[in-house]
C-alpha cells in the first residue's frame, strides 16, 4: 500500500513484486539492517530468544504450507520434528558429526515420512485426518523412544555442536545468525510458493477440490507433495533443534509441541507466511512474558503454583479467541493498523486489501 | 464431431439418472442440453468431465475414449467446465482464480516456484498476460484483485467462465451459466457466448434453463427427461415439439399438485 497513492505499475513483473513501494523497500531494508546489527546491542539472552523464534518460525512456516496453503490439517508436526532431531542423534551416535550430512538426512527422513502419511491421508479429511496424523506422531515417538532406550540413555542424548571441518558452530551470536538466515530462506520459499503455480494449486485444493480437478490439477499428487515438503522442512528444523539444544529426548516432542505449532499458525493467521512468523514469535515469547508478569506481581509461592497450568491453558484460550474474533490472526491486525496509518487522517476503506 | 456420447447409462444405488443417452457435438457448435429439473443434465457433464463413472456407454472426445479417466486427465485433454453452483476458489482473487485455469499450460514445479527466479518468474508474467486478455474479454477489469467470495453471483459466474477459458479448451462445458443473472447480465452472457463461439472458435455443450436464450443462440438442442433423450435437433423445431412441452409442463403440473 502506497502512502497517499500515486504508484502506478506498468509491467506485470512489477505487479508480482513482493516489496512494491519505496516505503516498503525502506522498511524491509531497515528491518534487515536491524537484524544484522542486533548482536552488537542485545544481550545473549535476547539473541537466544530471537534464535528460538527463528527456529520455531521454520516449523510454523512448514506447517503453514501444509495446513494454511494446502488445507491439510496435521497434528503430527511434533512427530516430524522428532524424526529430524533423532536422525541427527542417531547419526551422531554412529560417529557422523557433520551437519552437511545430518540435515539432508533429516530432510530425506522427513520426506519419506511425508509420503508415508500423505498417501493414506488422501482418503481422510478434516477431523479424521487430524487423528490419522496424530497416530503418526505416536508411532514416530515410539520409534524414537526405542532408539533412546537402545542407547541406554533414559533421559536423552547430548549432541555436540555442529562442525564443518575446523569450523564449529557455537555461541549465541553464531546461532542467532544461522537460525535467522535459515528462517529467512524458508520464509522466502513460502512467499514465493504463494505467488507461483504449485502454491496456487495447493490453495485451489484447500478452497475447492473438485474445481481444482476440473482445471487439471492432480489433487492426489499435490496433496502428497504438500506432506513431503512440509515434513522435509520440519525435519530439518528438528535437526537444527537438536544441535541448538545440544540434546535430544523424546520428552521434548510430546503432543503439546504439536499444539504449540498449530497455535502459531492460527494465532498468526492461517495461510499467511508473515502470520506464521508472527505466530512463532508470539508463542515463543509468551511463556517468557508470563514469567515476567508473575515475577513482576511478586506472588507468593502458592499463587505461582496455580499460574503454572494457566500458562498451558493460555494457548487453547488464545486459539479459541483468535478463531472466534480474529480469524485472520495477528497479520489481520497488522494489516488493519497499516491501512489505518496509510490513510490517516482520512478514514476510507483501502481500495485493495490484498497482500 | 468433437464429442460423441453413445448409450450413456449411469446408476446410483438403484437410481438411474441416465439411461442410454446418445448425442454428439459438432466442431465449433454451441450445443444446448435442456430438460426439466432432475432430468440428468448435470450428470451428463459429470460423466464427460470424469467426476462420475458411467455404468455403461462410451464417451469419445477428439478420437479417444475418455470415460473412466480421472477428472484432471480429462481436463488435460482440453475439456473445461463451469459448475451449476459456481465452485470458485473462494479464498482467492479473481486474478488467481483465472490463473489457475492456466495451470495445465504452465510448467514450474515446487522448487522452481519456491525460488521464483528466471524461468518460473518469466512464466508467471507470460501467463499473467493471457489472463489479462481473458479479464478484458469478459469485462472483469474492475474486479481483478477482489476476492471472489465478495462478488455478486452474476460476476462469479463470469469468473468461472474466465477460469475455464484460461484453459484454452477444445470443448467447454457450461452448467446453467445464466441462472441467477438479471436481464442485463444475461444479455452480456449471450454476447460472450457468441464471441467465444465466433472469435475463440471453442465448441460448447451448454446446459440451460432459459429457453429464450437457447432459442436465440443454440445451434442444436438436446432434450433430456428422466434420464432419457426425448428430442434433438435445431432449436426452432425442438422447442415446438409437443413431447418437449409436455415434459416441462407435465413436470410443472406435478410439482403444483405436489405442493398443494
Ligand atoms: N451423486 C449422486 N448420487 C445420487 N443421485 C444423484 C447424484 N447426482 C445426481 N443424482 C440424481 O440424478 C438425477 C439427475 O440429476 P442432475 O443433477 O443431473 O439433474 P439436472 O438435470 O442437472 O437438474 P437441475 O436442472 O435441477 O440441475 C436426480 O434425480 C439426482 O437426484
Ligand atoms: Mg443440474
Amino acid at each position: 500500500m502506497a502512502r497517499g497513492g500515486g504508484y502506478f505499475k506498468t509491467t506485470y513483473a512489477a505487479d508480482l513484486a513482493l516489496v512494491d513501494t519505496r516505503l516498503r523497500r525502506r522498511a524491509l531494508a531497515a528491518f534487515v539492517v536491524a537484524l544484522l546489527v542486533l548482536p552488537r546491542v542485545a544481550s545473549p539472552f535476547i539473541l537466544d530468544l530471537v534464535a528460538q523464534t527463528a527456529l520455531a518460525a521454520i516449523g510454523a512456516l512448514a506447517l503453514n504450507l501444509l495446513t494454511g496453503l494446502a488445507g491439510q490439517v496435521s497434528l503430527g508436526h511434533a512427530g516430524f520434528i522428532a524424526a529430524g532431531a533423532f536422525t541427527t542423534g542417531v547419526l551422531i551416535e554412529n560417529g557422523v558429526r557433520s551437519p552437511l550430512v545430518a540435515l539432508p538426512a533429516a530432510a530425506v527422513v522427513g520426506a519419506v515420512l511425508g509420503i508415508v502419511v500423505g498417501i493414506p491421508a488422501l482418503r481422510l479429511k478434516g477431523l479424521y485426518l487430524a487423528l490419522g496424523t496424530l497416530a503418526l506422531h505416536h508411532v514416530v515417538l515410539y520409534a524414537c523412544a526405542e532408539f533412546q532406550n537402545h542407547w541406554g540413555a533414559n533421559t536423552g542424548v547430548s549432541i555436540p555442536p555442529p562442525a564443518i571441518g575446523p569450523w564449529v558452530l557455537k555461541g549465541a551470536v553464531a546461532w542467532y545468525y544461522t537460525l535467522t538466515l535459515a528462517a529467512a530462506l524458508v520464509l522466502a520459499l513460502s512467499v514465493n510458493l504463494r505467488r507461483s503455480r504449485a502454491g496456487r494449486a495447493w490453495m485451489a485444493i484447500r478452497d475447492r477440490e473438485i474445481a481444482a480437478e476440473s482445471v487439471g490439477i492432480d489433487v492426489a499428487r499435490y496433496k502428497v507433495l504438500a506432506f513431503v515438503w512440509s515434513s522435509a522442512i520440519t525435519a530439518v528444523a528438528g535437526g537444527l533443534f537438536a544441535y541448538h539444544r545440544a540434546f535430544v529426548s523424546v520428552e521434548a516432542f510430546g503432543f503439546f509441541l504439536a499444539v504449540e505449532y498449530i497455535a502459531m499458525i492460527i494465532i498468526g493467521g492461517l495461510g499467511s507466511a508473515l502470520g506464521a512468523v508472527l505466530g512463532a514469535a508470539f508463542v515463543t515469547l509468551l511463556p517468557h512474558g508470563l514469567d515476567a508478569l508473575v515475577a513482576g506481581l511478586r506472588l507468593s509461592g502458592g499463587a505461582a503454583y496455580y499460574l503454572f497450568p494457566l500458562k498451558f491453558g493460555a494457548f487453547g484460550l488464545l486459539m479459541a479467541v483468535f478463531l472466534l474474533f480474529e480469524p485472520q490472526g495477528l497479520v489481520g491486525i497488522w494489516r488493519r493498523v497499516r491501512n489505518w496509518f496509510a490513510l490517516w487522517p482520512l478514514r476510507y476503506r483501502p481500495l485493495r486489501s490484498a497482500s | 464431431m468433437v464429442l460423441t456420447i453413445d448409450g450413456l447409462t449411469l446408476e446410483f444405488e438403484g437410481l438411474h439418472p441416465l439411461t442410454g443417452v446418445s448425442m454428439s457435438v459438432d466442431d465449433g457448435a454451441l450445443a444446448a442440453l435442456v430438460g426439466p429439473n432432475g432430468a440428468g443434465k448435470t450428470c451428463v457433464l459429470n460423466c464427460i468431465g470424469g467426476f462420475y463413472t458411467p455404468k455403461a456407454g462410451r464417451i469419445r472426445f477428439g478420437g479417444a475414449m475418455i470415460q473412466g479417466l480421472a477428472p484432471h486427465r480429462i481436463a488435460a485433454r482440453g475439456i473445461a467446465r463451469t459448475f451449476q453452483f459456481v465452485e470458485l476458489f473462494r479464498g482467492m482473487s479473481v486474478l488467481d482464480n483465472i490463473l489457475l485455469g492456466r495451470h495445465r499450460h504452465m510448467r514450474s514445479g515446487l522448487l522452481a516456484g519456491g525460488i521464483f527466479w528466471g524461468r518460473s518468474r518469466r512464466e508467471e508474467t507470460l501467463h499473467r498476460r493471457r489472463v489479462e486478455e481473458i479479464i478484458e474479454f469478459l469485462e472483469l477489469e474492475r474486479y481483478r484483485t477482489e476476492l471472489v467470495a465478495s462478488l455478486p453471483f452474476g460476476v462469479q459466474k463470469l469468473v468461472a467462465i474466465g477460469r475455464a477459458l484460461a484453459m484454452e479448451p477444445t470443448l467447454l462445458l457450461l452448467d446453467e451459466p445464466s441462472t441467477g443473472m438479471n436481464r442485463e447480465e444475461k444479455e452480456n452472457l449471450a454476447r460472450f457466448l457468441l464471441r467465444i463461439k465466433h472469435d475463440l472458435r471453442t465448441t460448447m455443450l451448454w446446459v440451460e434453463h432459459d429457453m429464450e436464450l437457447v432459442g436465440d443462440l443454440a445451434d442444436t438442442v438436446t432434450v433430456l427427461d428422466f434420464g432419457r433423450k426425448i428430442a434433438e435437433g435445431p432449436p426452432a423445431e425442438v422447442l415446438r415439439d409437443p413431447l418437449v412441452a409436455e415434459a416441462y409442463l407435465g413436470r410443472a403440473y406435478v410439482r403444483e399438485r405436489g405442493a398443494g
